[in-house]
């Protein structure tokens, strides 16, 4: 018998508690999304030469398990110009969202930390193919996961479009603006760019 | 009956009519918000304030709701279900006051008029249920039959024990004879009694097998949608303001309020706010009862009401019968609950642990024939530490 009362204690204490809702479409009232969350894949944007991360090299989609990917290199006219280090960069890029599993892999597989997983989490369309952003969509993701995020680079020396002047400086990294941050973990990122 | 009176009738059974739709949307509303809060939720916020037009947007919904009608439907007996449900919730109505002068007969033999009327809707669940030619359907009108059946018992021992205190049926004789000491002081037991059979009468929560999702989905009202659906709805909810407000009238002192110092309209007006705030109460109680327990099961159901609450409303009959016939003080009746109840608390909280378990079905690992591992086990184990 004292069970069932204690019952009835257990029930007005949860009642005296707040509520644990949080009433979703309202802006003032959703949960706060986190920094490690994983939402739908974006482009980053190099800032540094005003130019996307992203070369085309086609990992990403080659190793999309979905297929939901596909993307067209070009010749980089910014590199023809010496504004750039990137010989190549991206001219079409496409993802389907709706087919998108949200896995990480082109992430993981990504060599110039041009796709990142933004916070993007709200794509309801009313068409069928409501999703199939492109290009431009994705850079819009992108910068504005950067801008949220305050996102770098993860290998900042190696992935940098700043083009590298050869012989006027023995040490490239010290001049480059992206090199405050040390360089990357294996530490062959300057080599790579020869 | 004169012409005056007919329209005196009519204008008030549809005042009762609004008054008790009102009171069932707001209840609905409390319920959903309760049990919402209970459970650490918000409930309804969408709909007006805090969702407080959530219950007229769910009343235009079930209306213009498609009415089904399922193909081997017992079609008179499916339709008829309804209205033989909510007539007599609604009929209970004519004689509860809401205030001294608020009622609309004032019936000597108010609690046997309440007690006949109260009876009937199980023929109109038994009828929906059947009617509906559904297996869960029929099951749960069987069930709603067997228990209603069972807790009308101790439901009316319940009110014969306030009736004899009072020496009247009549319902505002009964709210006067508590213009001192409310019959919750000298009838505890009685309280306890009438208020878990009530429970029982509603199919509310620990007792709702007979509209169990899990088992019956939803019982008797499976087949049924949009209006007959509300109807059937509606009058469950007058049910429940029904039995809040009879536990007030009986045990709670109806409208009464220490000290009341206003008279004339004034004094009715308040009476009839004060006595609603009462029977709030009482449904806050029955929703943190809904939100507090699991449904019990029909056999456990079965038992507490025949094993438990039947004889105890006989004894609670019996020692106020005593009490009346020696003229003893009425505090000696309340002694005397006091320990019968406590005696139940102790019977019961024994019981759930002997005689409950003994009802459920339990492998016994004794009948598992695999004496002599054990046995050479204990015999190698006693060598081994002798040696």
């Amino acid at each position: 018998m004292i069970g069932f009362l204690e019952g009835l204690v257990v029930t007005l204490k949860s009642t005296l508690r707040r509520p644990v809702t949080a009433e979703y479409p309202e802006p003032a009232k959703r949960l706060v999304v986190a920094d490690r969350y994983m939402g739908f894949p974006a482009l980053t944007w190099d800032y540094d030469v005003s130019e996307p991360y992203c070369t085309g090299c086609m990992v990403c989609v080659r190793d999309c398990p979905t297929q939901c990917m596909s993307a067209k290199m070009k010749d980089n006219p910014l590199h023809a110009e010496e504004k750039s280090k990137r010989r190549k960069i991206i001219d079409e890029f496409e993802i389907n969202l709706g087919r998108c599993i949200l896995c990480g892999i082109c992430v993981d597989v990504c060599n110039f930390d041009a796709i990142e997983m933004s916070h993007d989490h709200e794509r309801s369309k009313y068409e069928r193919n409501g999703n199939r952003v492109d290009l431009p969509q994705l850079l819009e993701m992108g910068t504005e996961y950067q801008a949220k995020t305050a996102w770098k680079p993860k290998q900042p020396a190696k992935n940098s479009g700043v083009p590298v002047k050869k012989k006027a400086t023995p040490e490239p990294a010290a001049t480059e603006p992206a090199a405050e941050v040390p360089v990357g973990p294996d530490g062959d990122g300057p080599q790579d760019e020869k | 009956m004169s012409f005056e009176q007919g329209v005196y009738y009519a204008l008030g059974a549809v005042g009762l009519f609004v008054f008790l739709s009102v009171m069932v949307l707001a209840l609905t509303w409390i319920e959903r918000k309760g049990l919402a809060r209970i459970q650490m939720r918000m409930g309804p916020m969408r709909v007006g304030f805090h969702g407080t037009l959530q219950p007229i947007a769910d009343a235009m919904k079930l209306v213009v709701k498609e009415d089904i009608l399922p193909s081997w439907a017992d079609r008179r007996i499916y339709w008829l279900a309804p209205l033989a449900v909510f007539i007599p919730a609604l009929m209970l109505w004519a004689t509860i006051p809401l205030a001294r002068d608020a009622v609309l007969a004032n019936l000597e033999l108010g609690l046997f008029y309440i007690v006949a009327f109260s009876v009937l809707s199980v023929m109109g669940l038994v009828m929906a249920g059947w009617g509906s030619a559904n297996k869960y359907a029929i099951l749960g009108g069987l069930r709603a039959a067997g228990q209603l059946v069972s807790y009308e018992i101790p439901f009316i021992m319940a009110l014969l024990g306030v009736a004899m205190l009072v020496q009247s049926l009549n319902l505002i004789e009964i709210v006067d004879h508590q213009a001192r000491w409310a019959h919750i002081l000298i009838q505890p037991l009685g309280l306890f009694i009438f208020l878990t059979a009530g429970l029982a009468e509603l199919g509310r929560t620990p007792f709702d097998i007979h509209h169990a999702e899990s088992e019956v989905v939803g019982g008797p009202f499976v087949e049924y949608s949009g209006a007959h659906w509300a109807v059937f709805f509606l009058a469950e909810y007058i049910n429940t303001f029904t039995i809040a407000a009879l536990t007030v009238l009986l045990f709670l002192g109806g409208w009464q309020w220490p000290g009341m110092p206003f008279d004339g309209f004034l004094n009715s007006a308040l009476s009839v706010v004060w006595f609603l705030v009462k029977i709030y109460v009482v449904i806050a109680l029955i929703i943190w009862i809904r939100g507090t327990y699991p449904r019990l099961r029909i056999d456990q159901l079965m038992a507490f009401g025949w094993k438990l609450l039947v004889p105890l409303s006989f004894v609670n009959i019996v020692i106020t019968g005593v009490v009346l016939f020696y003229g003893w003080p009425l505090w000696t009746l309340t002694l005397m609950s006091l320990i019968l109840l406590a005696g139940t608390f102790y019977l019961i909280a024994t019981y759930r642990g002997t005689a409950m378990e003994r009802m459920t079905v339990s492998v016994h690992p004794a009948r598992i024939a695999r004496p002599e591992p054990a046995v050479a086990l204990q015999q190698e184990a006693g060598t081994s530490t002798d040696g």
